[in-house]
């Protein structure tokens, strides 16, 4: 088939699209929707048996603010990334917010050791918790990449590792509100494998979620 | 004071400080544009940017004449982005094709608040690369053309292409081979069943939809 055959195809019968949101209005719709879900969640469990006490804690804070600000970053960076156009170093947004979340944790990490001594390294298992970031977290990547489902056909690898990773954050911030972890590392420790898993699911998995939604 | 005759660089001047015009695409269009020379000269840089976003925000709101004509307008500078990552010219314009269905596709996603270039240029790397791994050819194409089937209720084009396409191809083979086709692939009867319609063994069924299916696929998939 001649290219020029193929534009007279493409245009006939030209449908009227609606333009896509910004990057910032599509972020806020995501936000929403997280918001909800994690509503959602907090109805079901309940809050934290020591959330007064909780929201004393000066490390906890910081921690639950790195979390959104990774939330955040990453899905603004992968809507950003899932037009044509833009620079791929969106997908760098990130980083930053990622390295003070994990300094909050291994500060909190520190701080126990200080205060508990060798006993705050034992690390035991949180399969709720593990389950908890996944279970919430893996049907927030299916919406975000729905979200982004038009970037299918350009970049849809990174797109989706950014959207699982703001997935991922948002369901360890709706953990923290729930659950009590009595030890940082095993907050480090389980949220980082629930995070890392998520991400990477939503990496492996996301494009061909997108190419499903996209058709 | 008369206003001086209009020269290529006393335009370039103030247009280059536009702002949002410095895009992050320079590698791809200066060359490319460079290439296209013969045809700037006829209308500036600005100026054109500014009339292709207006195209393209028109093609958005479903008008299909500037639709044609910014895609037709658009095709030396699609074809300059792919024959520079592809040797092959005929990859190369497979290339460019990908990336028209890819942009069809995504249409809804170009802002017109900014320059309509570096979008479109950014989907044709992307094409020009794929086809370079070789992955299109395969996987890329297909998945094109099939995600493409969707655009447009009643503009299905690419798949009415490809059924104008097959039906073509089809109606060059042997009167054997078709009827084998048509009882077997399309009507999907059994071989018994296509044996007795037919009057033709199963054993030169068989052959012949093979046959068949073979002469397609070099004439569809294979062919330059």
């Amino acid at each position: 088939m001649r290219t020029e055959e193929l534009i007279t195809q493409l245009s006939r019968g030209l449908k009227p699209v609606h333009r896509l949101p910004s990057p910032l209005a599509m972020l806020g719709l995501w936000c929403l929707f997280c918001a909800g879900v994690i509503g959602a969640a907090l109805l079901v469990s309940g809050l934290r048996a020591d959330f007064a006490a909780w929201l004393m804690d000066g490390f906890d804070l910081y921690h639950l603010m790195s979390a959104a600000l990774v939330a955040l970053t990453a899905g603004y960076a992968a809507f950003q990334l899932a037009l044509p156009d833009r620079d791929q170093r969106w997908a760098l947004l990130p980083v930053p917010a990622v390295v003070g979340w994990l300094v909050t944790m291994g500060w909190g990490c520190l701080e126990d050791l200080a205060r508990l001594g060798p006993e705050a390294l034992q690390l035991g298992i949180s399969l709720p918790c593990l389950g908890f970031i996944i279970g919430l977290g893996v049907p927030m990547t299916v919406a975000i990449v729905f979200l982004t489902r038009h970037a299918a056909l350009l970049r849809p690898v990174p797109v989706a590792a950014l959207g699982g990773l703001s997935a991922a954050a948002f369901a360890s911030l709706g953990l923290t509100l729930v659950h009590e972890l009595n030890a940082a590392v095993m907050v480090l420790v389980w949220h980082g494998i629930a995070v890392l898993v998520v991400t990477a699911l939503g990496a492996l998995a996301g494009p061909l979620l997108m190419q499903r939604a996209a058709v | 004071m008369p206003t001086p005759p209009v020269t290529g660089q006393a335009l370039s001047g103030p247009a280059s400080g536009r702002a949002g015009a410095a895009e992050d695409d320079r590698v791809t269009s200066d060359l490319v544009w460079d290439g296209l020379a013969g045809m700037s000269e006829a209308e500036e840089r600005p100026a054109r940017d500014a009339r292709w976003s207006q195209m393209m925000a028109r093609a958005q709101a479903g008008d299909a004449r500037a639709y044609d004509a910014l895609l037709r307008e658009c095709l030396p500078l699609l074809r300059a982005i792919c024959r520079r990552r592809l040797s092959d010219p005929a990859e190369a314009e497979d290339a460019v094709q990908d990336t028209l269905l890819t942009l069809h596709r995504v249409r809804a996603t170009y802002d017109p608040a900014r320059p309509f270039r570096p979008w479109i240029a950014a989907i044709a790397e992307r094409r020009a690369l794929d086809r370079g791994r070789g992955v299109a050819r395969g996987l890329s194409r297909h998945t094109v053309l099939e995600a493409a089937e969707h655009v447009g209720a009643e503009g299905d084009a690419e798949r009415r292409l490809d059924a104008a396409e097959l039906r073509a191809a089809v109606g060059e083979l042997p009167a054997s081979q078709r009827t084998a086709l048509q009882l077997t692939k399309i009507e999907a009867l059994s071989l018994a069943e296509a044996s007795a319609r037919s009057g033709m063994s199963m054993g030169a069924l068989k052959v012949a939809t093979h046959r068949a299916i073979q002469t397609l696929r070099r004439k569809i998939g294979k062919e330059p």
